[in-house]
């Protein structure tokens, strides 16, 4: 087995201790940190696959991202001073009146493991937020907002308005949380629905590439 | 006509009902019993375990905080520097009003209901969030067994005190399992981790007087429904649409019974009309049948979250007992 795929193995295994020193042995091998990279999206996208199917539950997509994220610290220093494979940033927030975070923070995990770059901006957030997060951050492609609760669900559809009547270009607003569907989404003006963390990653990476 | 809880039992133990038990209506809650706090809406409060809880106005419930401030645990591996159970009250005072209140309850009309929560999968991630929880289950196995032993045997000495001073008839126990699709944990990690705290809660309160056992997990838990069934439930309220609960009902309908199957954000909601819930009660009524099953709003309580919509399910559901039995 090549160390990549020994990389990929580990980090769907959710082995955080083992994958840096396999990120560093893949390297010493002679491949490319964006190979290896690419190799470890790959496994988490097989993660959220298997967490959609329900043959995963949430503390093993939790043990693998955090073994993505271990091996992505050895790559770091490695990507300074060039361009990376980043598809671009996502702000990320569960709407204001909810203070859902699991939802939203199981989301986060896999659309930043997808290649994102994240900008959390937590529980309880106002469409002011979210709007202000858009015009401070860089490269802005996805906004993804979260909601748990039915009563939130006014929130979500005046945080999308405020997002969509800003001006501000260049980014997709994806909705999602256990009260909303696809129908809801497309009502309130959402650009993409996903049921669960998994689909969120793939919508996103469609939404953007678009 | 049979009382409603003799109508309960025929319906759960497989014989001759004579109508759809309406929801709670077959529990008393004596709610005066000392216990956790819980916050009002617009409410942040600190428990007894020290657990910050913000219930956002106008929302519909509270919440842990788990920012680095407020987490009560932040190191599974010192649990014991962090998590200090609260004293149990034993004045006759603090329990006066409840067994003044339970005393007033004709138990061969009702079962004389306490309300326990939280469980001990949710006590873990009150405590320290629910990633940290669920991550120390594959990282510090040994500290978590340690920490849900601590907090079984606090859940113990609790339910000792409400066998001493109340005699409950039925314990209507909260532990959230699931998100509305999935269970939490796997099977496997539920067997190993929480199967064994909950069979010695439920055998302790089964050995000393409680007849019924009614847990509450407003989600999808059809995977541990085996586990339930040992661990003594005898009915699981809150189980979703999404757990196919006809399929659950001819499946292990002898062994438990099934409470909900009207999933409260779909009748429950600002916009709710009584057509809304009337169709959502005759789809559960018919697909779910007479017995083994308890048309209710898969909400954890007797109450719903809109005015009216809690006493509207009830009227659909006597409309279908005239259609049906």
């Amino acid at each position: 087995m090549s160390k990549i795929n020994e990389v990929k193995a580990m980090v769907e295994a959710g082995k955080a201790r083992l994958v840096p020193g396999l990120v560093q042995e893949a390297l010493a091998e002679g491949n490319a940190a964006k190979d290896i990279l690419q190799g470890m999206v790959d496994s988490m996208r097989v993660v959220g696959d298997l967490f959609s199917a329900g043959e995963l539950f949430v503390p093993e997509m939790l043990m693998a991202a955090k073994a993505m994220s271990k091996g992505v610290e050895v790559l770091k220093p490695l990507f300074e001073d060039q361009s990376t494979s980043s598809l671009g940033t996502c702000i990320i927030g569960t709407v204001e009146g909810d203070l859902h975070d699991i939802g939203k923070n199981l989301v986060s995990m896999m659309i930043g493991s997808a290649g994102f770059d994240m900008v959390d901006l937590g529980v309880d957030v106002t469409p002011a937020k979210f709007v202000e997060a858009v015009k401070d951050n860089e490269n802005v492609k996805i906004v993804a907002c979260s909601g748990l609760l039915t009563t939130t669900m006014t929130k979500m559809q005046e945080t999308v308005q405020a997002l969509k009547a800003s001006g501000l270009t260049g980014f997709e607003v994806i909705v999602g949380g256990a009260p909303v569907s696809a129908e809801y989404a497309a009502s309130i003006g959402a650009d993409g629905f996903a049921p669960d963390a998994g689909s969120a990653a793939v919508k996103a990476v469609e939404l953007a590439k678009n | 006509m049979l009382t409603k809880k003799q109508n309960l039992l025929e319906t759960i133990k497989g014989g001759n009902p004579d109508r759809f038990v309406k929801q709670y209506e077959f529990m008393h809650f004596i709610m005066e019993a000392p216990g956790g706090r819980f916050p009002q809406p617009g409410e942040t409060i600190k428990n007894d375990w020290g657990i910050t809880f913000k219930w956002p106005e106008g929302q519909l419930g509270g919440f842990p905080v788990h920012d680095d401030e407020h987490k009560v645990l932040k190191d599974i591996t010192e649990w014991k520097k962090y998590v200090k159970a609260p004293v149990i009250p034993t004045s006759d005072e603090a329990w006066a009003a409840a067994i003044a209140h339970a005393n007033t309850v004709d138990r061969n009309e009702e079962f004389v209901t306490l309300f326990v929560a939280p469980g001990v999968f949710e006590m873990t991630h009150h405590l320290m969030s629910m990633e940290d929880a669920l991550m120390a289950l594959y990282e510090e196995p040994e500290a978590m067994h340690e920490l849900i032993d601590y907090l079984t045997e606090h859940e113990l000495a609790y339910a000792k005190a409400l066998i001493d001073h109340i005699h409950p008839d039925c314990i209507f126990h909260h532990d959230d399992w699931g998100s509305q699709k999935s269970s939490f944990i796997s099977p496997a990690m539920f067997e190993e981790f929480f199967l064994p705290a909950y069979k010695k809660i439920y055998a302790f309160y089964k050995a000393n007087g409680v007849e019924l056992i009614v847990h509450h997990s407003d989600s999808y838990a059809a995977n541990l429904v085996p586990f339930m069934i040992e661990m003594g439930v005898d009915i699981w309220q809150g189980v979703m649409t999404t757990n196919n609960t006809p399929e659950l009902v001819k499946q292990y309908g002898s062994q438990i019974s099934f409470m909900g199957d009207i999933d409260s954000g779909v009748v429950d909601f600002p916009a709710w009309t009584p057509e809304i819930v009337a169709k959502e009660v005759e789809r559960a009524c018919r697909n779910c049948g007479k017995l083994y099953f308890i048309p209710c709003l898969t909400q954890g309580g007797n109450w719903s979250s809109f005015p009216g919509v809690y006493d509207s399910t009830n009227e659909a559901i006597e409309k279908m007992t005239k259609e049906m039995f």
